[in-house]
């Protein structure tokens, strides 16, 4: 599936990234690379960009670029209740349903 | 002090590694601000005296990696391969090593000489992170040296490797970091085909050329391409895509990035402990509330408010006492010259044309210590992230939105503040909606038509609308710009959000400082010029036989039997019409009469046209033409400016609204020009903007006289 089809708070790793050479490239350094866990924590208050966190790193993008790189999914939001991302349950109001 | 050795000491690292402060801790005072060649990026040099060396300090701009896609890699990479910095030295964030040491692999592979200063150790030593440096220097090949650049510590171990690097006591051992077997066995034989290519380069390094090619670096492929050897490369390259597709299913390009993050993990792996955290640190309560989807935006605006506040509201009484000191001069200056034309050239041109340069500082100043607040604090980027899916539909950015809300009070800090955008086309696109956000010194003209020609509940939706109309314009132009000439390069929105972090107070004067001197410099001498050249367009040339009238009638009435008030109100209305009529015989004048047939169908007379040049100066100065020219046959204090436009037959409410439009969108002041064409390094652009504005202000006015005439 695609990253931009992954819900707030899903855990996923990714499989392939494709984009524009330059995007491509900046989605790597920042360490978007094959295999690679990745957690989708939030939407921006319109909707895009999204913010994810992999390597320890908070990283945002269009959905447009994240529609370029293919994942699967390791957890759902629901599947997990420690640590902050529990936390985080508890403050519903922020995410996306 | 001429047995200093001199070393070039190059900082290379990712975007908030703390190249900057370690910059600045470094060089201190000694620092020239200018920008690399051919390009608007910022390029900070400076040096320092240590033992007996002079160290030239240059600070590299913030990248991620060394592909020629941005500007910033290209100028890194150009300034590392042409200019070989004598060391260069790899600022690495020691709390986010991971993605910071992808960039030491790239530097490894250039096989410079590198140092590595491992930044920001007191707080790696806060969370409790522990970092084996022998195993890591063991790795990596180089020596790496622990630092905090904020806290000034561990910078004189960091000048003594330089020294010892520099002089070959230290040896760098110039690792290689090695690849999947099908890209070794490809740059194996690239390597091959480049050495018995005798026209390139002996000194080139090779093994990096094969990586890059592999990689589809189209700076390295220009430069082989010219060869005979090519048609061989080319073979390998094409071979090598197929076996990495068959093998690994994917290109050589993500093969080597994979294979150097592998490095890099495997390097973390043996090298870094981490404590387990599992409770939300700081920054994520912090983003909880800033980045939440109901709170996001309104935190936003709250935001832009406050740093509009502290720029326009806290500015204005400094930026009132300047002005008013630039007065006070002025008058203390005056009975000190000659009167005439050398009073009226200091006076009214040097002092108040640097005057007008000057009374912005404080603007300038309080809004860069603001946004330099944001940038290191880290909220620059959620800004941009929560208000980004607006300015994308516009083709601009997220980080746009600032200088955007700064235009209007006053295009000038606007432009320079769209330096925190990194892409040149999201810079150019967001530089060119600037001067359509109505800045405050255009404020003056529509209080007075408005306030001349429409009842006060009225007036204020005028005006409203004027804003309004100046949003639409920029945001289309925008669009405009970005659809068609600037459509190549658009900066992903793929970013880092740093974590939170209190700017030191030196850091953030610092920026205010370099911003403010910047501008003193470079724009103040062009500004200057500029306002001088317009000053003397309104003087020159004079009329002799207003002057010889000026001097009979100052005769006639000193002589006249009348009481002394009323001779100064005799003067007082003889002056201002031979003023008047001087302004009128001048440069400025005569293309005001010049303009007429073309500003006609707008609903203005050649007088609104001299206004309109005047005007270049300053837009409040469109205000004070009008009051000198329409004045004419009424006494000065007489009646109001805006009594007087109402009674006169030419000057309707369509004239009125006509005006406003042509005024909110026609060239900015001189000033802002001056300041867009340093922001943007050429003339070419700034002069197709130019008068691609005066199209549009031209064609606005024209559709708003004429509706007006159909409607009122």
């Amino acid at each position: 599936m695609k990253l931009s089809e992954l819900k707030a708070g899903d855990r996923a790793q990714v499989s392939s990234v494709a984009a524009e050479p330059a995007v491509r490239r900046r989605l790597m350094d920042l360490g978007l690379v094959r295999g690679t866990e990745l957690e989708l924590l939030r939407f921006a208050p319109l909707g895009d960009p999204i913010e994810i966190s992999c390597n320890g790193l908070l990283l945002t993008m269009r959905r447009n670029e994240a529609d370029g790189i293919t994942v699967h999914k390791l957890a759902s939001a629901e599947g997990r209740q420690h640590g902050w991302q529990g936390l985080r349950k508890r403050h519903r109001f922020g995410r996306r349903a | 002090m001429s047995q200093h050795k001199t070393i070039t000491v190059a900082l290379a690292g990712n975007p908030n590694a703390g190249k900057s402060s370690l910059f600045n801790a470094l060089t201190g005072a000694h620092q020239r601000v200018g920008n690399f060649p051919g390009v608007t990026i910022e390029k900070h040099e400076g040096y320092l005296d240590y033992k007996n060396y002079r160290i030239t300090v240059v600070d590299l701009p913030g990248t991620y990696s060394l592909t020629p896609y941005s500007p910033e890699e290209i100028v890194t990479r150009r300034f590392i391969i042409d200019e070989k910095p004598n060391v260069v030295v790899n600022v690495v964030e020691g709390t986010n090593l991971e993605r910071n040491l992808m960039l030491t692999v790239q530097l490894m592979e250039m096989e410079v000489d590198l140092l590595v200063a491992l930044n920001m150790m007191d707080e790696v030593e806060q969370q409790g992170i522990s970092i084996d440096l022998d195993q890591l220097e063991q790795l990596f090949g180089s020596h790496i040296v622990p630092i905090s650049a904020r806290n000034h510590k561990g910078l004189d171990d960091l000048l003594d490797h330089i020294v010892s690097v520099s002089e070959g006591r230290i040896e760098i051992r110039k690792n290689k970091v090695s690849f999947s077997a099908e890209v070794e066995k490809a740059i194996d034989k690239i390597v091959g085909m480049l050495c018995h290519e005798p026209a390139l380069d002996k000194a080139a390094n090779h093994r990096w050329m094969a990586i890059k090619l592999l990689e589809n670096d189209r700076e390295v492929y220009t430069q082989v391409q010219k060869y005979p050897v090519w048609v061989k490369i080319e073979l390998a390259l094409q071979e090598a895509i197929s076996e990495c597709g068959m093998l690994h299913s994917t290109d050589p390009e993500a093969l080597i990035t994979e294979d150097r993050h592998a490095f890099v993990r495997g390097a973390m792996q043996e090298c870094v402990r981490k404590p387990k955290t599992t409770r939300a640190s700081a920054s994520d309560y912090i983003d909880m509330v800033v980045l939440n989807r109901v709170l996001g935006l309104p935190v936003f605006f709250l935001v832009v408010w406050a740093i509009f506040q502290l720029t326009f509201t806290l500015g204005k009484p400094l930026m009132e006492a300047l002005a008013y000191s630039f007065g006070l001069l002025s008058e203390t200056v005056a009975p000190h010259l000659p009167a005439g034309m050398v009073r009226s050239i200091f006076v009214d041109g040097v002092i108040s044309g640097v005057g007008s340069v000057v009374v912005f500082l404080p603007n300038i100043v309080l809004l860069f210590m603001g946004l330099s607040f944001l940038e290191a604090s880290g909220y620059m980027a959620r800004a941009a992230f929560v208000i980004d899916k607006v300015m994308h539909r516009f083709g601009l950015h997220g980080k746009s939105f600032i200088p955007m809300i700064t235009g209007f009070g006053c295009s000038i800090p606007a432009i320079m503040a769209t330096r925190t955008l990194k892409s040149r086309s999201d810079r150019l696109a967001t530089i060119m909606t600037i001067p359509f956000m109505s800045c405050g010194a255009k404020l003056p003209v529509y209080v007075l038509l408005a306030g001349a020609f429409f009842p006060p509940a009225m007036a204020a939706n005028v005006m409203f609308g004027i804003y309004l109309l100046g949003i639409a314009v920029g945001l289309w132009t925008a669009w405009l710009l970005k659809s068609t000439v600037l459509k190549s390069d658009s900066e992903p929105f793929v970013m880092e959000l740093p974590p939170y972090r209190w700017p030191t107070l030196t850091s953030v004067v610092f920026q205010a400082r370099m911003k403010a001197v910047m501008y003193l410099k470079k724009a103040g001498t062009l500004i200057l010029g500029a306002v001088i050249l317009i000053w003397v367009a309104s003087n020159f040339p004079r009329s002799s036989a207003l002057d010889a009238e000026l001097a009979t009638e100052t005769a006639r009435i000193e002589a006249s039997a009348v009481a002394l008030e009323l001779k100064a109100e005799q003067r007082q209305k003889l002056e201002a019409r031979i003023d008047a009529g001087q302004l009128e015989y001048s440069i400025a004048g005569r293309s005001g009469k010049l303009l007429e047939p073309l500003i006609r169908p707008l609903g203005f007379d050649w007088r609104i046209g001299i206004a309109l040049v005047t005007g270049l100066a300053a837009k409040e100065v469109v205000v004070s033409t009008l009051g000198t020219i329409f004045s004419i046959g009424h006494a000065a204090g007489e009646t109001s400016l805006s009594e007087i436009l109402r009674s006169e037959p030419g000057f309707s409410k369509a004239t009125a609204l006509s005006l406003m439009v042509f005024v909110l969108l026609y060239i900015p002041c001189v000033a802002a020009v001056g300041v867009m064409k340093k922001e943007v390094g050429t003339w070419k652009p700034v002069l197709f903007y130019s008068a691609y504005v005066m199209l549009v202000a031209w064609i606005a006015s024209f559709i708003t006289y004429h509706l007006a005439l159909l409607w009122m």
